[in-house]
């Protein structure tokens, strides 16, 4: 066979990337991103400090739309392609793989909604420099409330159900009883993100810091 | 005598790709292990509707009538199954028998599934054996890969893997789980293995394996238990492997 031939349909290369941003960097990021933010769960002075940390990188510009701003737009772009090329049928089939499958196109829709609404407010109305009283604020306003709650699921889940199936879909997990790991990998990391992020929306909403009995007594 | 028991079926019919569908309404005479094919053989005996209208018998493929030649798989109370083991005691009535909705149509049940042998013919879904000279004995297949190349090779080619995706359809080529899985069937296989860049390139051209999205009901439907999911995932790592190649050493 000719090498022309053997060389990979772009859409099978869009497609591998699709899935790979999915994981590194988009939910690498959102980790990094709960974990700096469970700062507010010590202290305002202690998240003040996080995000002056992280708004003074050097590079910032660069390293935000590298490995943040850019590969989720492709992820987003390209997964809603991906969207309007398949066509659900749980109604007909309700299994459980089937309503993942239909659950992570409306999931994957309403976190890239809501990441757009909250780069905006939280990174492009404060100029790059939020602060704990800027987020607090916004989310004094009952409907900012409620989209960081639906956002941090939808994103919460999307993580967790895309980490099973990057497993499945680079191989990585191939019997049955590896997917059923895969699985509930994916199942504890989904929950798992869903809990620090309430957390975090707590402390913000209610000024609650438990773990402020680290710091050394005044 | 009892009154005896009958059997309501509606089936959808179409007098060719063009024609409007519509749908027939039929009260069987119930029998002991009725399935579908009866149901529609019956029919065929006497073609005369729920309300007493003449028609004609319907036109459906079936063959072996014991899951093993493909031929007979249909959506059944609207989901893709195989005809001959539907069994009429285990459906709600009345009976809704639909053509597949993937596959064109011919006529009435009947769907043509050339696209599949023709992904089949794509990804060289064979091992090549005959020469111009005698090629001699091929190597022994361990123990190992017959096991797992066995029930890979029960596949009837029946498309119900195929209906129930939700990649396959009107908007892209997607070749479906059971032509992956016989990539993965052949390329296990010492002798097949020789042609394996081959299949492995064909299964990331256009319509490859890069649409499978993971629903994973391919396995759910797969009437002869095939682990569909499982091939996907093999034959998925042999295709990254080898694009990566490919793209870095050309």
């Amino acid at each position: 066979m000719s090498s022309t031939a053997t060389r990979p349909d772009t859409s099978y290369l869009l497609r591998k990337l699709h899935s790979f941003t999915g994981i590194l960097p988009v939910g690498a990021f959102l980790a990094e991103h709960f974990w700096s933010n469970s700062a507010a769960l010590v202290s305002s002075e202690k998240y003040n400090t996080v995000s002056q940390e992280l708004q003074t990188i050097p590079f910032r510009l660069i390293v935000e739309w590298g490995t943040i701003f850019l590969p989720m737009l492709f992820h987003g772009g390209y997964g809603i392609y991906i969207w309007l090329r398949g066509k659900s049928n749980v109604s007909a089939y309700p299994w459980v793989g089937n309503w993942l499958y239909t659950t992570q196109r409306y999931t994957g829709l309403i976190a890239f909604a809501y990441i757009g609404w909250h780069l905006y407010t939280e990174r492009w109305l404060t100029h790059g420099r939020s602060t704990y009283a800027n987020v607090a604020a916004d989310i004094r306003n009952p409907w900012y409330l409620t989209f960081f709650v639906i956002g941090v699921l939808a994103s919460s889940f999307h993580l967790g159900a895309g980490i099973w199936n990057f497993l499945c879909k680079w191989g990585l997990a191939a019997t049955v009883k590896a997917q059923q790991a895969a699985g509930r990998l994916g199942a504890l990391v989904g929950v798992a993100f869903s809990l620090v992020g309430i957390l975090i929306i707590i402390s913000f909403r209610y000024d609650w810091h438990p773990f402020s009995v680290y710091l050394p007594n005044k | 005598m009892a009154e005896t028991k009958q059997v309501i079926v509606k089936v959808k019919r179409q007098a060719g790709p063009k024609e409007a569908a519509r749908w027939e309404e039929f009260s069987l005479k119930w029998r002991p292990s009725m399935n579908v094919i009866i149901c529609l053989r019956d029919i065929a005996e006497n073609p005369v509707t729920h309300d007493g209208k003449k028609t004609t018998p319907i036109t459906y493929d079936s063959n072996c009538l014991e899951e093993i030649c493909g031929s007979c798989a249909m959506l059944i109370n609207g989901k893709a199954r195989m005809a001959c083991s539907a069994l009429v005691d285990q459906l709600e009535q009345p009976i809704r028998i639909e053509p597949m909705s993937k596959f064109p149509l011919v006529r009435d049940l009947a769907v043509d599934r050339q696209f599949m042998f023709e992904s089949l013919k794509r990804v060289k879904a064979w091992i090549p054996i005959d020469g111009t000279y005698n090629l001699g004995e091929g190597p022994r297949v361990s123990p190992e890969v017959q096991e797992k190349g066995y029930p890979l090779s029960n596949c009837i080619t029946c498309g119900n893997c195929l209906e129930v995706c939700p990649q396959v359809n009107e908007h892209n080529q997607f070749v479906g789980a059971a032509i992956i899985s016989q990539v993965r069937l052949f390329n296990m296989h010492p002798t097949g293995a020789m042609n394996k860049s081959e299949r492995i390139a064909a299964i990331i051209g256009p319509g490859g394996i890069q649409e499978c999205a993971n629903a994973q009901n391919c396995v759910h439907a797969c009437p002869k238990g095939i682990p569909l999911t499982e091939s996907i995932a093999e034959v998925n790592r042999d295709a990254w492997k080898q694009a990566l190649l490919s793209w870095l050493v050309g």
